[in-house]
């Protein structure tokens, strides 16, 4: 840590990365070539469910509380503070959501999922920001001490109760949920009839009208609003320069203890509601062990998302949508995947050789898509205990892509003491 | 390279984060209480120590069912108790020292609810030939001794019932399942499901999904997955899916209940202890007595001939059994109970691997 203080003050190059600037209409074109895709896989391996809009609305489902953890991550690691604590944050998310959920309503329970993740994080604040502790040692700490205290909160308040027992609440009333109903039902229409591309567009925009929770739009709002927060205003400007290089900021009047603390605490609210998402829309009751480590996915999906909003939110639905897929029937989706995954390594090899000029990558890439292709065509079902990998599988996958291009804030990790840089 | 030591944290967290999940059948607070005494009855003179696995006595479910032959036993037999409950991710040496401990207070016989006890039984047991010891859900040769008796279950019979119920209800000729964690025991439960779907029914086609692979025992314990894999199973044409997933039990409640569609309990008669909007969606249940295993080693112990060895609760020895709670397979009653009577004579036998 000591060789870190050396860096402070030099001067670093980074190249800036290179960004996708796409219109509007351009991105509406991306999308349906994805369908096209999606489509065209379809039809070649038979594997119906590969676009379903009942796949789709599963994964947005699956998602939505990875993405809430991972836009928690954000918001501390912005500001400089790793947060490994973030599974933590969740679990007391989830018991504050069946706690209050309980007793006041589902609202309220959403009230206390920020409010139980808002507590992992204060202990979390206080440990790093305050009193400099090491931010992985905390974190780790923290998902700890919280799967214990969620257990005896649970014990303490459940077991009593009718319907609940020590390892969970009794049930909770559901939120609302929103459909379009005309639109819905014909969209489905469309779609049973499995016209090559029309039906696989009815599918997709079938799952964006269809039982979308309200918890959902709240988490899309407040992916565009952490974006206007962070990256379009001085506050924002301010956090991001307490990651960046806290010596500058604290040097042009910036309370850095303070941003760092507020940001962990807003990371711990979004996390804490990733929790209630899992507790009040996806089941509809707490239960001891539920997030299954979902606060690391959202952690991964935020450092694949390159610690911005766009990308994490792309990193969240594709690790939910693979998860989706190998939870509705698994192997054939998955094998289905494996054609998809051949065909692309077989590309980027050809186009790593003809337009790069990399010889050996290039090979190398055709020659694993080749295998892969073979796994494809000589069997028909990938089996459970690797189609159940998919999701993990496809992330390490993508992150070793996308490794070379991802940079951390400056000062992520790093304990700051007031008045450093004097 | 701060950047890779950040991904070798979260990896290594990751891994924390899964060995404890891996650990969540042996979750539970440690708590102890003394039961009651009441006067004893005829008999032998009874201490029990009784050791539960994952959410001790009021989990609704498994441990709840042995608690109930617990305290019939006290009833009847005038039997004392002491309870203690497993703690998360504790070592194997703590959990023999809680067995142990019941010795040292005085304990008879003590009892290990669930697999996660075998290999303590079988340690303490060794070291106490004096005492009797009982294991729920194991038969291995980690908890063998000839002081000890291993008390499971015919689960692929009782799924063979509701397997049968499930094709003779099912309209679209497909039923699914459902499994928590892909072990023996839960494939066990698959294959009598199957076995006893296609006896009703040879055409119908059976579709099966387990939530996590071990070691990893989260799917026990994720009501979003097990919603989300019946869905899969529902959309994908079955109408009625049995369920052997513990916890993630409510989330294919859920699904069964917003697709309009049938699901079966497990363990415990679920039309009766889940969540009651759901509870009209619940064909049936595999019902599992551990109730009757625990107040027959005790009254076995109590006259005396306490039991040894392993003892298969099965449909004969009225270990396992369909629920009819909601009317729902009154129709189909005289089929099942042919079904039954079928398998206790032996003319059926059902397969323990799918």
């Amino acid at each position: 840590m000591s060789a870190a203080d050396l860096k402070v003050g030099s001067e670093r190059v980074v190249a800036a990365p290179r960004r996708l600037r796409l219109s509007p209409l351009q991105w509406v074109g991306v999308g349906l070539g994805g369908v096209f895709v999606l489509s065209v896989l379809r039809v070649v391996t038979g594997a119906q469910d590969v676009d379903s809009s009942g796949l789709l609305i599963a994964a947005f489902g699956l998602a939505v509380p990875i993405a809430l953890a991972g836009l928690g991550g954000l918001w501390s690691e912005r500001a400089g503070v790793v947060n490994i604590g973030l599974e933590g944050m969740m679990i007391l998310g989830t018991w504050g959501a069946g706690f209050l959920g309980y007793h006041l309503g589902p609202w309220m329970g959403l009230v206390g999922a920020v409010i139980g993740g808002m507590l992992g994080a204060l202990i979390h604040a206080i440990a790093t920001v305050t009193f400099g502790v090491d931010h992985i040692v905390s974190g780790v700490a923290l998902n700890i001490v919280a799967l214990g205290f969620a257990k005896y909160l649970s014990v303490r308040f459940f077991s009593t109760l009718p319907g609940g027992g020590p390892t969970q609440s009794p049930p909770l009333d559901e939120l609302p949920t929103f459909s379009i109903p005309g639109l819905s039902d014909a969209l489905y229409e469309i779609e049973q009839k499995h016209i090559f591309f029309i039906s696989d567009l009815a599918g997709v925009l079938r799952a964006f009208c269809t039982d979308v929770s309200v918890v959902t739009i709240l988490a899309v709002l407040l992916f565009i609003a952490t974006f206007y927060i962070l990256w379009r205003s001085a506050f924002g400007l301010r956090l991001r320069s307490v990651g960046e290089s806290p010596v500058a900021a604290e040097s042009l009047g910036v309370n850095v203890l303070r941003y760092k603390f507020v940001a962990v605490l807003i990371s711990g609210g979004l996390a804490g509601l990733g929790g209630g998402f899992l507790a009040l829309v996806a089941a509809n009751l707490f239960r001891d062990g539920q997030t299954g480590g979902r606060g690391y996915i959202g952690l991964a999906a935020m450092i694949f998302g390159n610690w911005r909003p766009g990308g994490l939110l792309a990193g969240s639905v594709l690790f939910g949508y693979t998860d989706a897929a190998q939870l509705r029937g698994g192997g054939t989706t998955v094998h289905a995947f494996l054609l998809l995954l051949a065909v692309l390594l077989i590309g980027i090899g050809v186009w790593q050789v003809v337009r790069r000029g990399r010889l050996a990558q290039g090979v190398v890439a055709v020659i694993v898509g080749s295998l892969v292709g073979t796994w494809y065509a000589l069997t028909d079902i990938v089996p459970p205990e690797l189609s159940s990998t998919t999701p993990y599988v496809t992330t390490l996958l993508v992150l070793a892509f996308a490794s070379q291009r991802l940079r951390m804030p400056a000062a992520d990790g790093q304990i700051y003491r007031k008045g450093e840089g004097h | 390279m701060r950047h890779a030591t950040k991904v070798a944290a979260v990896v290594a967290a990751a891994a924390l984060g899964l060995a404890a999940c891996s650990s969540n059948d042996t979750s539970g607070s440690s708590s102890t209480s003394a039961g009651g005494s009441s006067s004893a009855a005829a008999g032998k003179k009874i201490v029990v120590g009784i050791a539960y696995g994952v959410g001790g006595r009021g989990d609704q479910s498994f441990n709840a069912s042995a608690a109930v032959g617990l305290d019939k036993a006290k009833a009847d037999l005038g039997i004392t108790y002491k309870e203690a409950t497993q703690v998360n991710g504790e070592s194997e040496a703590a959990t023999e020292e809680r067995l142990q401990q019941f010795v040292d207070a005085g304990a008879t016989h003590v009892i290990g609810v669930g697999f996660a006890y075998a290999k303590a039984i079988g340690a303490v047991a060794k070291a106490n030939p004096e005492v009797h010891f009982a294991i729920i859900d194991d038969a291995s040769a980690d908890s063998a001794g000839p002081n000890v008796a291993q008390l499971t279950f015919a689960e692929e019979q009782g799924s063979f019932l509701v397997g049968a119920a499930a094709a003779l209800k099912s309209k679209t000729n497909t039923v699914g399942f459902v499994g928590g964690v892909a072990t023996d025991l839960i494939k066990k439960f698959e294959a009598g499901y199957i076995a006893g779907a296609k006896a009703a029914n040879p055409s119908i086609v059976v579709k099966s999904q387990y939530l996590s692979q071990p070691p990893d025992f989260s799917g026990f314990n994720d009501p979003a997955k097990g919603k989300t894999a019946a869905e899969g199973l529902y959309q994908g044409g079955a109408d009625v899916v049995y369920h052997a997933a513990g916890g993630s039990g409510s989330g294919v409640f859920t699904a069964a209940k917003a697709a309009g569609k049938l699901a079966i309990g497990v363990d415990s008669d679920q039309a009766l202890t889940a969540t009651p909007d759901v509870r009209d969606v619940i064909l049936t249940s595999m019902i599992k007595k551990v109730d009757v295993a625990v107040y027959d080693f005790l009254k076995s112990g109590s006259e005396g001939k306490d039991i040894t060895g392993n003892k298969v609760y099965d449909l004969k020895a009225g270990g396992v059994d369909y629920a009819t709670t909601g009317g729902k397979v009154d129709d189909i009653k005289a089929k099942l109970d042919d079904y039954k009577a079928k398998i206790i004579s032996g003319q059926i036998t059902v397969p323990t691997k799918p």
